[in-house]
């Protein structure tokens, strides 16, 4: 009874209702973990805008669908050439377009790099319509199996990807802080010229980590693609996720505390649809963005601009005026 | 008809590139909510005058004002976050204006607001293509003029500085706060006008016309334009704009997949163009007033060249030497402390620095010198203690505020504006300049224009009496590091102060530079000017200084010529390590 009670005080119809959302959410939430992650590795080490993550994300969906629907290879094989494709993919876009341009446009090229980064996204978007033509794909393969706890509903798909988020990043987190090679790249991410002048060589540091990031996003992409379904624009959503995610977790921040990051966005987002429709769900992500963002620097954006526009200093300046007449 | 069609479109995304241009190609602040402010300057002017029966002129006003303000409230949480994190605090900005606008029912949802009111101007409707073109030309001429005039000004140059560096922008006493939030209100505020034209001229407010892929594409044509030139950005509208069309007339394979090599085509063309142009087509400086320019100096450098005298002995500084010999102490330093964590860098630090003399503050590395130049011009608050410049308590005074007051800082990392011209490093040090604020700008640009002389004429006596008069027309950034630390002192002499603290004015630089730079220094103090110097080569230290501070674990331990400190064997100890 007093739970019913609770329940109509928070405004939801039954805790299974609740139950169900959190479940939800832990799911997107692993996804946008997986985005998040391998963003905020390629972000945090090379400094690339890599706006074109969400292109190694469509390619890894794609090319895993041709292959199984138009070439006919079993799941496992199929997913192999996803991530593999996706990870030559991204290597050339490091190599023949990033590190080029960001030499050529001195200090990391931020926004050169950003805007090269959009075209690569419209070029492949509309490359793989050319060559595929528009229709819907399906990535068929992974045995289908609902659980039912307690009403509360969820896949065989679903618990793998919850689990296989947080081996990866866990392993990944791992790999970054006990083998000599997370330290060398932990070396780029903090100082690339001391890395450099140690013996690192900051370029394969750069070409691995691409390749990392993009596995990792990649295997988001290929459970996106089982559960629901490959378009050529699939990967301009996550590519908000991914930068959210990885903006607000941190980018030098451990791959598993990224991950758990994603998932707490994934709650607040699939939580929020309980009081407030659907399409605004997205508002209360990014509102609590703003907020976060906002708490940051508001009160000493305030200190500082009430000590400029303060009588005292308003004083100073006529003083130094006068002094000066 | 068609053409037009284009050229119209292109003019109202040039609107939304030149204002975009100012907060991100000069001041370096990076959005991506430019649509977003479009959206409510649109959406603002188009339910005014469709529901509430406001003259479209009136509407468009509000919109105007609508955009301004939220670009106001959305400069406040931006003011101190670094590049990344203002794109996201943009775009989510853009995500929650768009989610919020199509989710309000009178607004049309996600169809928009259709059957806008026809726009007359001068007494002319606009019916057709061919009507908008004048007026949006005319728009694009003021708003371009109106850029131009803001941006090239006292104002605009201190918008650059905080793109090129904030820290050394204050601590030459610029106030960088309030300018930030202006340069956010205006920008957002012609970026509701362009909204306004983007509706009224389709007839809707789509929530189309306003997404965030539309704040991407004002962001490419800035930089694909070129970034702080502000007709670079009209070119970047044009190109970004006209390349659909433009392919549509080259491009004409089968009919179903044409649409799609085009956009391929377009995505090509960016990473084309920046990979040959990664400033943008017209790079910032670019212009023909620029250009004739260096054809001048090219020609000019043919002429055989005469070495550059130094300037003799110019009073530094104001002019205004104080009377009377000097020596009484103008700063005061009592008992300051600071800790960082637990590691106290700053430890009961007392010291003066006499008027009109050189004072010289040496000590092993870690004992706190360079701190001691932050707490004293307010970079870094301190716990404890107090500073009096001239009798008057400065503790705690923001770093602007220390420099106006006459106390001004160079860094040891020299901290130049590199993407600046030498000479406008310079004259961004000026005080009291007129046209460093809005009000200046509109209602006196007379005067304006005329103080601008005055500032030229100043930074050209201050860099004569450093040797780089001959190097005012070159990019800061592109002088050997010698020269950046001759400029970076040109810099603060021009600053008006009275009080000079130089961090490593001598370090990593060639001999002769030393040399010139001792016999500034030395110039300056017998120009009556007060000066402490943290050195690490004690043979520079010897020949400028009058007396030295020896600290060490954030305190003053001895105090003396250089000539007694040497003699002291354990000091000589603690600076060289064992012998």
């Amino acid at each position: 009874m007093s739970s019913q009670i609770f329940a109509a005080i928070l405004g939801i119809d039954s805790f299974r209702e609740l139950a169900q959302a959190m479940v939800t959410g832990i799911i997107t939430g692993a996804a946008y973990g997986l985005l998040g992650a391998g963003l905020a590795l390629i972000l945090g080490v090379t400094g690339r805008f890599h706006f074109a993550v969400g292109s190694t994300y469509m390619v890894t969906a794609y090319l895993a669908a041709v292959a199984t629907g138009i070439w006919g290879l079993p799941l496992i094989p199929a997913v192999i050439v996803g991530l593999a494709v996706a990870t030559v993919f991204a290597l050339a876009i490091e190599g023949v377009v990033y590190n080029p341009l960001a030499k050529r446009a001195g200090d990391g090229g931020l926004l050169p790099v950003f805007v090269a980064s959009l075209g690569i996204v419209i070029i492949t978007e509309n490359l793989v319509r050319v060559v595929w033509g528009n229709n819907t794909r399906n990535l068929e393969g992974f045995p289908s199996h609902t659980y039912n706890l307690g009403n509360v509903t969820f896949t065989l798909l679903d618990l793998t990807l919850v689990i296989v988020t947080l081996v990866l990043l866990g392993g990944l987190s791992l790999l970054l802080a006990r083998t000599v090679l997370g330290e060398q790249i932990r070396a780029v991410r903090g100082n690339p010229l001391m890395a450099q002048a140690v013996g690192v060589s900051v370029r394969r540091i750069f070409y691995l980590v691409f390749a990392i990031g993009t596995l990792v996003v990649g295997v988001a992409a290929i459970f996106s693609a089982m559960k629901f379904a490959v378009i050529p624009s699939m990967g301009n959503e996550p590519i908000f996720y991914a930068f959210v995610v990885a903006f607000v977790a941190g980018s030098h921040r451990p791959p598993i505390v990224v991950g758990l990051v994603g998932i707490a966005i994934g709650l607040a987002e699939s939580v929020s649809t309980i009081w407030v429709s659907d399409n605004i769900s997205a508002l209360v992500v990014f509102g609590l963005l703003f907020a976060i963002l906002a708490a940051r620097s508001v009160p000493q954006g305030i200190r500082q601009l009430s000590g400029a526009l303060s009588k005292a200093n308003r004083r100073t300046l006529e003083r130094s005026a006068q002094t000066r007449a | 008809m068609y053409w037009i069609d284009v050229c119209n479109q292109i003019l109202i995304f040039a609107t939304l590139a030149m204002s975009l241009n100012l907060l991100l190609g000069y001041a370096g602040q990076v959005s991506v909510a430019h649509a977003a402010f479009a959206a409510i300057g649109g959406y603002a002017s188009g339910y005014l005058a469709l529901k509430s029966g406001v003259s479209v002129p009136l509407a468009f006003a509000i919109g105007i004002l609508g955009a301004g303000l939220l670009g106001i409230v959305v400069s406040l949480p931006a003011l101190l976050l670094s590049g990344e994190y203002m794109i996201l605090l943009t775009l989510s900005v853009q995500t929650i204006v768009l989610i919020v606008i199509t989710s309000i029912g009178a607004l049309g949802g996600l169809y928009g607001l259709t059957g806008l009111p026809t726009v007359s101007f001068f007494g002319k409707e606009l019916l057709r293509p061919e009507d908008w073109l004048v007026p949006l030309i005319i728009v694009n001429v003021v708003i371009l003029g109106l850029l131009t005039w803001i941006g090239e000004s006292p104002f605009g140059r201190i918008l650059r500085g905080i793109r090129d560096d904030q820290l050394a922008t204050q601590s030459l006493g610029k106030d960088v706060w309030v300018k930030k939030i202006i340069v956010f209100g205006l920008t957002s505020a012609i970026a509701g006008l362009g909204g306004a034209l983007l509706a009224y001229y389709n007839g809707v407010t789509a929530p189309g016309l306003f997404e965030f892929n539309q704040s991407i594409l004002i962001v490419t044509m800035v930089v694909v334009g070129g970034r702080g030139n502000l007709v670079g950005s009209i070119l970047g509208a044009a190109v970004v704009i006209g390349a659909g069309p433009f392919f549509e007339k080259v491009i004409n394979l089968s009919p179903e997949t044409s649409a799609l090599w085009r956009l391929i085509a377009f995505g090509v063309l960016l990473i084309v163009v920046l990979m040959l142009r990664p400033q943008g087509l017209l790079p910032e400086g670019l212009s023909i007033q620029a250009l004739i320019r260096k054809l001048r100096s090219r020609s000019a450098v043919e002429e055989p060249v005469v070495a550059p005298a130094p300037v003799p002995a110019s009073t530094p500084g104001n002019g205004t030497a104080p009377a009377g010999d000097g020596g009484e102490p103008i700063l005061k330093v009592s008992d300051v402390r600071k800790s960082f964590g637990g590691i106290h860098a700053v430890n009961g630090l007392s010291f003066e620095l006499p008027r009109g003399r050189v004072t010289g503050l040496i000590g092993p590395n870690g004992a706190g010198k360079t701190t001691v130049f932050n707490l004293l011009t307010g970079a870094i608050t301190l716990d404890e203690g107090t500073v009096e410049l001239r009798g008057e308590d400065i503790t705690g005074w923001p770093i602007d505020r220390v420099a106006r007051h006459g106390m001004v800082r160079s860094f040891q990392d020299v901290r130049i504006f590199p993407s600046l011209t030498v000479l406008d490093n310079v004259r961004m040090a000026v005080q009291q300049q007129r046209g460093e604020s809005l009000r200046d700008l509109f209602l006196m640009p007379w005067s304006v224009v005329r103080d601008q002389r005055r500032t030229i004429r100043r930074a050209r006596e201050k860099l004569g009496f450093v040797g780089l008069a001959d190097k005012e027309n070159q990019l800061a950034g592109s002088l050997p590091f010698g020269e950046q630390k001759l400029l970076a002192l040109a810099r603060i002499l021009a600053a008006d102060a009275e009080i000079f603290l130089l961090d490593e004015p001598a370090s990593g630089i060639d001999a002769e530079w030393v040399d010139q730079m001792v016999e500034i220094i030395r110039r300056l103090a017998d120009s009556g000017m007060t000066v402490c110097i943290v050195e690490h080569n004690l043979h520079v230290v010897e020949r400028v200084a009058d007396n030295v501070y020896f600290m060490d674990g954030g305190q003053i331990v001895a105090e003396g010529t250089m000539e007694d400190l040497v003699k002291a064997e354990n000091l000589v100890e603690a600076y060289f390590g064992q012998p």
